[in-house]
């Protein structure tokens, strides 16, 4: 692979066509980085490298031993297998959903916690953050009970006091609807926004407060300050927590798999391409082929990640930069 | 925009605090069933059209057995409450209350149509029943050491890494950066198993040390998002202090880190409640050392495939999420508070 | 650089403190068993096992048995990964047919081990030393059984005004009239549907019966699936004798019944119902809420039933036989193991001077015959004192168990098990299907996995 399609650092260098490099940079570069290069080689290059090596293997977990070379075998089952394509399709319809929702939310939350109109914002911020302490054990039996089509909170409360039809087989099935388990997922998905807004959150704190000020004696509204000031400075954050929900929807398994041991159900709606992959390796035992499905989605995600970086240039503001 | 109909502060800031508790209300909602869960008894779980709230039904124990006490409705209207001592389709049996020995009457009609006579009552014994049923102090010790050796490591080294990424140029960086994200990408469970046999191989499964070390080596989210932080700092303060001879380690830690508290602290929590959650690294790596066991794998040993209790799982979890909660607000006012001040000093 | 010379050595003098010596042959021989793929992963079992543990070592100054509990739900990830890393467990168990099938290949052969140490079989069922041999041998020694019955909760009897069902097999059923009826389950729906109530009272055979709002149930089929609920009307296999996907005709019978019971006749819980919490988001028996409920004897071992309950044969099915599905458990050698030799010393001390112990603590009914006659005697005094509760049921039962068994092999197992968990999964969550139209798309996918598994 070449990687002059990834251009994406040239945001930070000052000679585009040329990159110069003084000593004082390379030594002091190399310095602080140095921990790191020494913990790939340590712990991630070697596993990096034999998973690599599993894709050409037929390589079953119960019996290690009998493993055989099959060269690109399991990268041409990707073509063949029927499951493949849909499970992509199906992380993507799922991403169109639940990202944009999840992404706002969050973002919208973190602005209104760092309102300075707010009282007792530190105890907010931990409320908003408390769902993502609960063990998992506990969040999916929360889930299951509170959106139980019979007996579950939010029907109970849909049917009750909204008096919208919830209840009973005609009624809204959360857990178990193909139409709109996309939409329930996104729900756990809002629970777990305690990540994203901290980051969100420590972002905004770093808008230097006299901007604001500048701003307000220019006549800017709320809104205004808010498109004009805080969006552009906190760029680099919208742009990490982009990147990061991105690679976690690509790697989304975990909650379909403890709801229901990555069956797919409803339906196989739930079938992702990471689920797709854990059913392979954990569940049938076929590591080689699992593996290859693995690296198929670092392909993409890695391809996506590199489009992110290139389109980067075009709209993050590093307030460090030299232009 | 017109300023004129402007509320004063007051309403303004009444308008937000209202906004967010209803708001916080809505998204707290199944945490709130999980508590009361917690605080329910096993028979109110199961008993179908029970109140929402922690309650528990008024009974009477006779002879060691335990019968309902139940609001029967009267002629005049009014109701009085007996003992529901057999129950039946068509007809029932009930007894007074001031006459337990008596011969029980014949009540004709369906006993499910009968209120029962429930009262407000907490559960608090499940709290201890779930804080004796595991070795919670141990447990909590456990979690509690891990997570803060590999947080102060993270951060650490998350930091050195993050600025060196993000402030100087040498040959390689695009092609070492792109690795960083690529430990970010690709999917850990594919990792697993080579990872798991160079572990054992070096003899470090059945202790912490596959957990803990690695993260002493900066890892891939923390990096990038502490250079996302960095990339924001301007650079005029550092770029002077260079002119005026300082160290490039001396900028780092007077100049640039103070700046970066926001993030580190980010970071830092971030970490911190990933630790605390961590499960399967754990439960893999100290398999069949229970002393050595987390909060999180713990934890797992309540919810066994066929024993569930509901009740108790929720009390556990609570007992669990109670410190990572207390650390989020005292890492706020610790770290945070400072950077308030130090922006409207400027 | 120097900083990394530097950290390059700290790493491999980490490393070097940390080999571990390989110890020489006077030092007992560490055996691991590993627990989680059965029954053992639950809070209260873990002491007992260790008591166990530490009575073996202390008996036996050549190996150094080490227990290892693994959440019942990461059990088989944790296995796998141990399996395919080099560190492997020596014995893992109690493990059914379904976990041995899952690691399909892992198991040691028995056999020689069996002569060398002149074990003697004859003191088990023939029938059950068969139910362990695979194409690959010997895989273990049988030392549990589960039968299934029918725990009845006498209460919900009671209040309906019903008489309780036959606790023997060929009984009639005889309702409160003394009216004789075949105990099967036309007998079942009948009772189910008396025994399904609304919030007002109303049951499921009235005019009035309002299903949104059911707060009790007649009849399930706890923790099992689909193979599992179908094995009621006769032991099937969905695979014939060619590799070719079948669905043996009972169980499209079963299958429509079953979905008339969910969707029209209501006394079974269809999937909402199952998950809710009144009726203990599953644990069905236990919410009190349930009448009748098929499951096996390893649900005696552990549930908390604080009511009155006791035991009912099967019913039978429509063809008029009676079929009790049947789990057994044991204990398995992995052949990658470096101590066979121990590893079975430990196995035969399981299944042997141990194994009633060890049965008290899963609920398991021994395997070992000359042990079951007074096991429910020890059995009760621990579990259910007083209560009066008919074990003759469960003996009986073993004698109606499936075969083939309801967990029985299939071609790409765990693939297999999706494929019709998928199918029932949908029928528990959706009124108003064409069964038969389900079941033809069922079996054209199980035919697609078989041909897939024989290329």
């Amino acid at each position: 692979m070449t990687f002059a399609t990834a251009p994406f650092l040239e945001g930070l260098m000052k000679n585009k066509t040329k990159a110069v490099y003084d000593k004082y940079n390379i030594k002091w570069g190399y310095f602080f980085i140095s921990i790191w290069v020494i913990g790939f080689i340590l712990w991630y290059l070697i596993p990096m490298i034999a998973s690599l090596v599993f894709t050409t293997l037929d390589f079953n977990l119960a019996t290690p031993d009998k493993n055989q070379f099959v060269g690109l075998q399991n990268w041409g089952r990707i073509f063949l297998d029927p499951e493949v394509l849909p499970s992509i399709y199906k992380v993507f319809s799922f991403a169109m959903i639940s990202l944009p929702i999840t992404f706002l939310f969050s973002f919208l939350v973190s602005v209104l916690m760092n309102t300075k109109n707010l009282m007792g914002r530190s105890v907010f911020r931990a409320l908003f953050y408390l769902p993502t302490m609960v063990p998992l054990v506990a969040v999916v039996l929360i889930w299951q009970g509170v959106l139980n089509n019979q007996a579950g909170w939010i029907n109970l409360f849909l049917e009750n006091v909204l008096h919208i039809k919830a209840i009973g087989a005609d009624g809204i099935r959360w857990l178990n609807d193909p139409k709109i388990i996309y939409f329930t997922y996104t729900l756990f998905g809002l629970w777990g926004i305690g990540n994203s807004m901290l980051i969100f959150i420590a972002g905004l704190q770093n808008v230097p407060a006299q901007l604001y000020e500048a701003a307000t004696v220019d006549g800017a509204g709320p809104f205004r300050q808010m498109v004009h000031i805080t969006v552009p400075i906190i760029t680099p954050i919208i742009f990490y927590n982009l990147t990061i929900a991105l690679i976690g929807l690509l790697q989304y398994f975990l909650v379909p798999y403890v709801l229901n041991n990555g069956s797919g159900a409803p339906e196989g709606k739930t079938n992702f391409l990471m689920v797709y992959f854990y059913r392979q390796s954990f569940n049938y035992f076929n590591m080689g082929y699992g593996a290859t499905l693995a690296w198929m989605i670092f392909l993409i995600a890695f391809v996506l990640t590199l489009m992110l970086f290139w389109s980067s240039k075009k709209w993050v503001y590093y307030g460090g930069s030299d232009k | 925009m017109s300023y004129l109909t402007r509320p004063s502060q007051w309403w303004k800031n009444m308008i937000f605090l209202v906004g967010t508790i209803i708001l916080i209300s809505a998204f707290l909602m199944p945490l709130i069933y999980g508590i009361t869960t917690s605080l329910k008894s096993e028979i109110q779980i199961s008993t179908a059209n029970a109140p929402l709230l922690p309650s528990s039904s008024d009974t009477i124990d006779i002879d060691g057995t335990v019968y309902p006490v139940v609001r029967v409705p009267q002629e005049d209207g009014s109701y009085k409450e007996m003992v529901l001592f057999k129950k039946g389709r068509q007809s029932s049996q009930l007894l007074e209350l001031d006459d337990l020995n008596g011969t029980p009457i014949e009540w004709q009609g369906n006993w499910r149509v009968l209120d029962r006579q429930w009262v407000r009552d907490f559960q608090w014994k499940n709290y201890k029943t779930a804080w004796d049923t595991i070795d919670f102090m141990r447990l909590l010790f456990n979690t509690f050491k891990y997570a803060l050796i590999s947080t102060f490591g993270a951060v650490f080294s998350g930091a050195l890494v993050g600025y060196g990424f993000a402030r100087f140029k040498f040959p390689g960086k695009k092609i070492l950066f792109m690795l960083v994200m690529a430990t970010i990408i690709l999917p850990p469970s594919v990792t697993l198993i080579p990872t798991y046999a160079f572990f054992y191989r070096i003899g470090w499964v059945g202790t912490w040390l596959p957990i803990i070390i690695p993260t002493l080596f900066g890892n891939g989210y923390n990096v990038f998002l502490l250079r996302q932080f960095f990339m924001g700092i301007p650079k005029e303060l550092d770029e002077a202090a260079r002119i005026d001879g300082a160290s490039p380690l001396r900028i780092y830690f007077s100049i640039v880190l103070p700046q970066a508290i926001p993030g580190l602290t980010a970071v830092g929590l971030f970490h911190f409640f990933y630790c605390w959650n961590d499960f399967f690294g754990p439960l893999i790596y100290l398999a069949g050392q229970p002393d050595k066991f987390p909060i999180s794998v713990g934890l797992s040993s309540f919810n066994g495939l066929y024993s569930q209790q509901v009740h108790l799982i929720q009390a556990a979890s609570i007992i669990s999420a109670i410190i990572p909660f207390i650390v989020f607000i005292v890492a706020q006012k610790v770290f945070l508070r400072g950077v308030v001040i130090s922006a409207v000093d400027k | 650089m120097k900083r990394i010379a530097v950290i390059l050595l700290l790493a491999l003098l980490i490393f070097g403190c940390n080999q571990k010596g390989t110890g020489s042959s006077a030092e007992p021989v560490d055996i691991r068993w590993f627990v989680g793929l059965g029954a053992g992963s639950d809070e209260p079992t873990f002491a007992p096992q260790q008591a166990v543990v530490d009575a073996f070592n202390e008996s036996h100054d050549n190996i150094n048995l080490i227990l290892e509990i693994v959440d019942a739900g990461q059990a088989v990830n944790t296995l796998a990964t141990q399996i395919a890393a080099g560190n492997g467990p020596d014995l893992v168990g109690p493990v059914g047919i379904k976990g041995r099938d899952a690691f399909k290949g892992a198991w040691l052969d028995l056999t020689d081990l069996v002569k060398e140490n002149d074990y003697d079989l004859s003191v088990f069922d023939p029938k059950m030393v068969d139910f362990y041999t695979t194409e690959n041998g010997l895989e273990g020694l049988p030392f549990g059984l589960y039968p299934s019955f029918l725990y009845v909760n006498y209460e919900l009897f009671d209040e309906a005004g019903l008489p309780y069902p036959p606790q023997e097999y060929g009984k009639p059923y005889i309702d409160e009239n003394g009216k004789e009826m075949p105990w099967n389950f036309d007998t079942v729906r009948y009772l189910g549907m008396r025994l399904t109530v609304d919030k007002n009272g109303n049951d499921a055979t009235m005019v009035d019966f309002d299903p949104d709002n059911i707060v009790q149930f007649g009849y399930g089929d706890q923790w099992t699936d689909w193979r599992g609920v179908m094995s009621s009307f006769g032991a099937g296999s969905i695979v014939d004798a060619n590799n070719n996907a079948q669905i043996p005709e009972q169980w499209a019978a079963a299958t429509k019944f079953y979905y008339d019971a969910m969707w029209k006749d209501y006394f079974y819980p269809n999937a909402a119902y199952g998950g809710a919490d009144f009726l203990a988001q599953g644990n069905w028996f236990q919410s009190a809420n349930m009448a009748m409920v098929h499951c096996h004897l390893w649900y005696a071992g552990f549930a908390d039933l604080p009511f009155n309950w006791n035991t009912a044969v099967m019913p039978a099915a429509p063809d008029g036989k009676t079929t009790a599905k049947m789990h057994a458990d044991t204990f398995e050698i992995l052949n990658s193991t470096a101590h066979p030799e121990e590893a079975f010393e430990v196995l035969a001390y399981f299944v042997g001077d141990a194994s009633l112990d060890l049965l008290n603590i899963y609920g398991g009914m021994p395997a070992r015959l000359a042990d079951q006659g007074d096991y429910f005697e020890t059995f009760e005094a621990n579990k259910w004192p007083n209560r009066g509760i008919n074990w003759q049921v469960v003996k009986d039962s073993m004698a109606y168990a499936d075969a083939p068994n309801h967990v029985s092999w299939m071609p790409s197992f765990q693939e297999t098990t999706n494929v019709y968990n998928d199918f029932w999964d949908k029928l528990q969550n959706n009124v108003g299907l064409d069964v038969d139209a389900e079941l033809a798309q069922l079996k054209t996918a199980l035919q697609a996995v078989y041909d897939a598994a024989d290329k």
